[in-house]
């Protein structure tokens, strides 16, 4: 059992440093070590030793780490990649843009250990296009480790070849779905494709890819360096290791802060976040992006912030962006957003999720337009329930889930918007 | 929200490609696996240039680069950051998303958009426009929004006016 | 040596080769499992998300057209959860459709319609405004796009992209508000486009030459071969038997042409309509006057004529590479074996380019039957080999010709100066289906030829692969015969008079 206390850094060790971003400060406080140690290891050590961490996917599907790499065809002698997703795009989330604000390098280096790992010698950085300013430091960071040998035909002596480039999207929630953001990559619309195949056997033009968040990419060095045990000892049993939380609404502190898996809810709020602003009140907690089903303050009452608890409460851990709710917020508006945003970004391609997404948002526009029908919210449960599960890929799930829990839990509210016709 | 799917008025004309735009677009052709990889940054490209994408750019690409115009158009239409329209002096990219819209976020597009009524109202042209995007993923300093590619943080309706201004006077 | 698999499907076991989908296999077991965007002759695409079915063992539904089978795998196709998930499905595909059936051509053979009768049958939840979309584009010679009737399964992209390679439709915007088209202002070009119509699960392409003009349930559909060029697609002829009309032909899945055919083929049916065809015999009365006559007594003006003349010396056979098999051995074993004549031409475009091929289905060679005619020459003895002899009949020195035309007007631009010429020449038997050779003033002699659609018999196509005619409509003129049954009368008439 790891430690859920103790706030080791890992993918915030540079957190405050000046300069934190320069490839000098990253090298001075032992940068590229996990690099070198990792290319006097076999490939297959590199995969074992990450699953034997226990690291699991930072972007919100939790999927273990070192068994996506494994899955990589290793007698598959054509070309291989690998692919950050820097992406971030799930409502609530900011944490991956914080990697590139203060530690693009280690991502580097998680990306060309995973390169090795699985053969892959190219490697892209995918990122939204509205982080202008964080795709700058990344193209800097990325050019100053060719600079200095990180990058390029021959790294260090080793013989291993990687290259990086980084891709930028243009305006697509959907593009954070591992497939869909290949689909971009290839010069395409982001539309998720159809698996099977996965990625690690046919992704980018067909051949075995491997997409990891920059979160997860940006842990490996780490593990690396000190071993699959020091990460396990990290966290929870089954959540071992450090996750970035990144805490909104009216509290004090919001922000990212990186904290052990299995962390107590409260204290995240009450004391790292400093609790809610005065004369607000917590009305409901979404706790892994706007895909995750809403906790009400009964469910959040003692919870622990690691993959089980929160799936345990019927939520999930998701992104780690955990956005607070106070009692200014109406449970239509908040419904409404949710349910605009997923209509807004749904790609289009399967059937249910296109017409669901523009039903729900039908539905939830003429209920804040004070013009709700008395079986609208059963009928969105229903439109919710035939949703989930039926897709390619997750956003359908991702609009059903959240507007399932919500008319669940915050019926009551709704109901009263439409039978009083309130407009929100 | 968006209105980029609607075909462009024909009275804007559109602005010629430079020779650095075409230098540009010529890197992106060879810079990855495939050319076709090449048509989302050579669209960032032309707008980051011109300002906005216009149906005789698209035909550029497919006449003088070979990038298939249906692919070209599809891409276009499908991601919400191309402009096909001549965008104002300051575009404005306001989140309205959950945390952002619970921290006041549609007051202060409402209030933007009253600025902007008021140089149309004495007909001039506004130099912003502004439209809810989604989660810009910088909800710790929600309100967030992004004039031209500046991000700005915690923006209410108190001193929204004022960062406006370093980019144009205001209407009094 | 292929593997195969094993597997349950409905409790039946069911052996495939390794690789088959469980879609596929329920095709070639006729089990239906309802779907829109799979096509098999198209890649998986797997967006309706219709074909649900349930794999024991499995805690969600799964797609039939992405499932491979496997050994073991026991797959149902008709539980509650299957039939609820096609009902939603169906329900999700119709919300914004506009339901404007009264005026869509494609009722009566709409996947929506179908299944709304196998698996819908609910009320619509749906009870707010639609999404609009635009209507009745313009997107092609033979096409109407109704976008809003559309339910983005991107069947026609992939044709696009896969069959004609042209790239030329793209499904623009997204989500709700996705928008399939070609590129604004341009249109397809190719001449594939009607197999759009064709693959269009609904009403959203229709064909501009089908476009208001018959209710598809009053049609009778017969499956026959294009008789178009040498490639022989599998076709089905549809046609409306009690008032003697054909409204169009389609594509059915066959050997030589997969699932398509080409624009060009498609209006294979128009000849065959009575207002573009001979529809009664010409001949010459005891004076001389040439006039409409009754298929049997153009017989006899036939057959006494041949009974005055040598054959050998003074016949003439013109015949066209278009007709079957069956036919030309009548026509040589009467004519060449019985009546030794020896003057056999051969009547071809001039200037065809039959080796042409466009990379997908039509063939320069427009001819049904080449092939086919070269063994009836060799059978009955004569000089094979592919050439055009229209102008050798005219310095022959034949009193009477024999001419059996080309059938399909399409396939030969100079049909009508060469019938115009041919009615020059001293005594010329046309044995037709070409209205115009009622109008031509020196015309001696007709017979109405039945077309492609009427008769049963064989075209041998461009790679020597037989297709078989076998279900005939009644034939849209009453006089119509085949060359066997006028070759039959001449024999009777022969016989009647004495003549063996």
């Amino acid at each position: 059992m790891g430690d859920t206390l103790n706030k080791v850094k890992i993918t915030t060790a540079f957190e405050g440093k000046p300069n934190a971003r320069a490839l000098k400060t990253y090298v001075d406080n032992g940068g590229y070590t996990a690099l070198k140690k990792a290319f006097s290891m076999q490939p297959a050590q590199i995969i074992d030793e990450v699953k034997a961490a226990g690291l699991r996917g930072r972007g919100g599907a939790g999927f273990p780490t070192g068994m996506k790499w494994g899955f990589v065809p290793k007698d598959d002698k054509g070309p291989k990649y690998i692919v950050c997703n820097n992406d971030e795009g799930e409502p609530g989330t900011f944490k991956d843009r914080y990697i590139a604000e203060c530690n693009p390098h280690m991502l580097i280096e998680g990306m060309i250990i995973a390169g090795f790992a699985i053969g892959a010698n190219k490697g892209y950085i995918y990122t939204r296009f509205e982080f202008f300013e964080e795709i700058r430091w990344l193209e800097i960071a990325i050019k100053e480790a060719y600079d200095a040998g990180f990058l390029g035909d021959n790294i260090l002596g080793s013989g291993f070849k990687f290259h990086l480039d980084h891709y930028t999207g243009a305006g697509a929630y959907i593009c954070g779905e591992e497939t869909g953001l290949l689909s971009s990559l290839e010069g395409k619309k982001g539309q998720p494709k159809l698996k099977p195949p996965f990625p690690a056997v046919s992704g980018y033009l067909h051949r075995p890819t491997v997409v990891n968040n920059t979160e997860t990419l940006a842990t490996v060095p780490f593990i690396i360096n000190n071993g699959a045990a020091a990460h396990k000892a990290i966290g929870t049993e089954k959540s071992p290791g450090t996750k970035l939380f990144c805490i909104s609404g009216r509290v004090k502190r919001p922000g990212v802060y990186e904290l052990p898996l299995g962390y107590p809810f409260e204290k995240l709020l009450n004391e790292d976040a400093g609790g809610m602003l005065p004369g607000y009140t917590l009305k409901a907690c979404i706790p892994g992006g706007s895909s995750a089903p809403i906790l009400t303050p009964e469910e959040l009452k003692g919870l622990t912030l690691d993959y089980e608890a929160i799936t345990a409460k019927g939520s999930m851990l998701g992104s780690g962006a955990i956005m607070i709710i106070d009692n200014t917020m109406s449970m239509v508006e908040l419904l409404k957003v949710t349910v605009d945003f997923y209509h807004h970004e749904s790609c289009g391609q399967c059937t249910p999720c296109r017409e669901g997404t523009g039903w729900l948002a039908n539905i939830m526009g003429g209920i804040a337009a004070g013009e709700g029908k008395k079986d609208d919210i059963e009928r969105m449960n229903e439109i919710s329930a035939r949703m989930g599960g039926r897709t390619i890929c997750a956003l359908s799930d991702a609009a059903a889930m959240p507007t399932m829990s919500i008319v669940k839990k915050f019926g009551a509210e709704i109901a009263d918007y439409i039978e009083r016709g309130i407009r929100a | 929200m968006h209105d980029h799917h609607k075909p462009n008025t024909k009275s804007e004309p559109a602005p010629a490609f430079t020779p650095a735009l075409r230098k540009k677009i010529e890197g992106y052709l060879t810079r990855y696996e495939t050319k076709r990889s090449a048509i989302l940054p050579a669209l960032h490209a032309i707008q980051d240039e011109l300002g906005w994408i216009a149906d005789e750019h698209v035909e550029i690409l497919d006449k003088d680069y070979g990038l298939h115009r249906v692919q070209v158009r599809e891409v276009l239409t499908f991601y919400t950051a191309y402009r096909q329209k001549k965008p104002a002096k300051n575009p404005i990219m306001f989140c309205n998303n959950i945390v952002c819209c619970m921290l006041g976020a549609n007051e202060v597009i409402d209030k933007i958009k009253g600025h902007i009524k008021k140089y149309e109202e004495r007909g001039m042209e506004a130099p912003f426009s502004v439209e809810g995007v989604p989660c810009l993923c910088v909800c710790d300093g929600a309100p967030a929004m992004i004039v031209n590619k500046d991000r700005h943080l915690k923006v209410t309706k108190d001193n929204v006016d004022e960062i406006l201004e370093r980019y144009a006077e205001l209407p009094r | 040596m292929s593997e195969t698999v094993t597997f349950k499907l409905n409790g039946k076991d069911v052996t495939v080769p390794k690789g088959t989908t469980v879609m596929e296999a329920a095709r070639r077991e006729k089990v239906e499992i309802p779907h829109f965007c799979w096509h098999p002759g198209l890649s998986v695409a797997g967006v309706c998300r219709f074909c649900m079915v349930k794999v024991e063992g499995r805690p969600k539904l799964e797609i039939a057209c992405n499932l491979q089978a496997t050994d073991g795998m026991d797959v149902k196709t008709s539980t509650d959860d299957t039939k609820a998930a096609h009902k939603w499905a169906l329900e999700f595909h119709l919300i914004n459709h506009p339901l404007d059936c009264p005026i869509c051509d494609q009722a009566g053979e709409c996947g929506l319609q179908d299944y709304y009768m196998s698996v819908g049958k609910y009320h619509s939840q749906m009870t707010r405004p639609k999404v609009l979309k635009p209507k009745t584009l313009d997107v092609g010679k033979d096409l109407v796009l109704d976008t809003e009737r559309c339910i983005l399964c991107s069947r026609c992209v992939r044709f696009e992209e896969e069959v004609t390679k042209t790239g030329a439709l793209g499904i623009f915007d997204r989500g709700d508000r996705a928008i399939v088209g070609t590129y604004p202002g341009t249109k397809i070009e190719h001449s594939y486009q009607t197999n759009l119509v064709d693959i269009c699960p609904v009403g959203a392409f229709t064909s501009r030459d089908f476009r208001f003009k018959q209710r598809v349930w009053f049609l009778k559909d017969k499956p026959a071969t294009c008789p178009g060029c040498s490639t022989g697609c599998s076709v089905d002829v549809f046609g409306k038997p009690e008032t003697r009309t054909y409204y169009r032909v389609k594509p059915r899945q066959g050997e030589a042409n997969g699932h398509w055919m080409c624009d060009k083929g498609r209006d294979t049916y128009k000849h065959l309509n009575q207002e573009n065809r001979l529809r009664t015999a010409l001949a010459s009365d005891a004076k001389g006057k040439v006039s409409e006559a009754t298929f049997a007594d153009a017989i006899a003006d036939l057959g006494s004529r041949l009974a005055a003349v040598n054959p050998a010396q003074d016949v003439a056979l013109l015949v066209s590479a278009q007709h079957t098999s069956e036919e030309y051995k009548s026509l040589f074993d009467f004519f060449v074996r019985e009546l030794g004549v020896k003057k056999v031409y051969q009547w071809r475009e001039p200037g065809e380019k039959t080796d042409a091929f466009d990379g997908l289905l039509l063939r320069g060679d427009h001819n049904a039957n080449t092939r086919g005619l070269q063994d009836a020459l060799k059978e009955a003895g004569l000089p094979g080999g592919v050439k055009n002899e229209f102008d050798a009949v005219a310095t022959s020195g034949a009193k009477i010709v024999i001419a059996v035309t080309p059938e399909i007007p399409w396939t030969f631009p100079s049909l009508e100066r060469q019938l115009d010429s041919l009615s020059e020449l001293g005594f010329v038997s046309f044995w037709s289906v070409a209205g115009s050779l009622t109008t031509r003033k020196k015309v001696k002699h007709a017979l109405p030829l039945k077309g492609f659609a009427e008769k049963k018999g064989t075209f041998v196509n461009h790679a020597g692969k037989a297709a078989k005619l076998e279900h005939p409509f009644p034939c849209t003129v009453k006089d119509g015969r085949d060359v066997t049954e006028i070759v039959a009368a001449l024999k009777q008439w022969r016989q009647n008079h004495g003549r063996h």
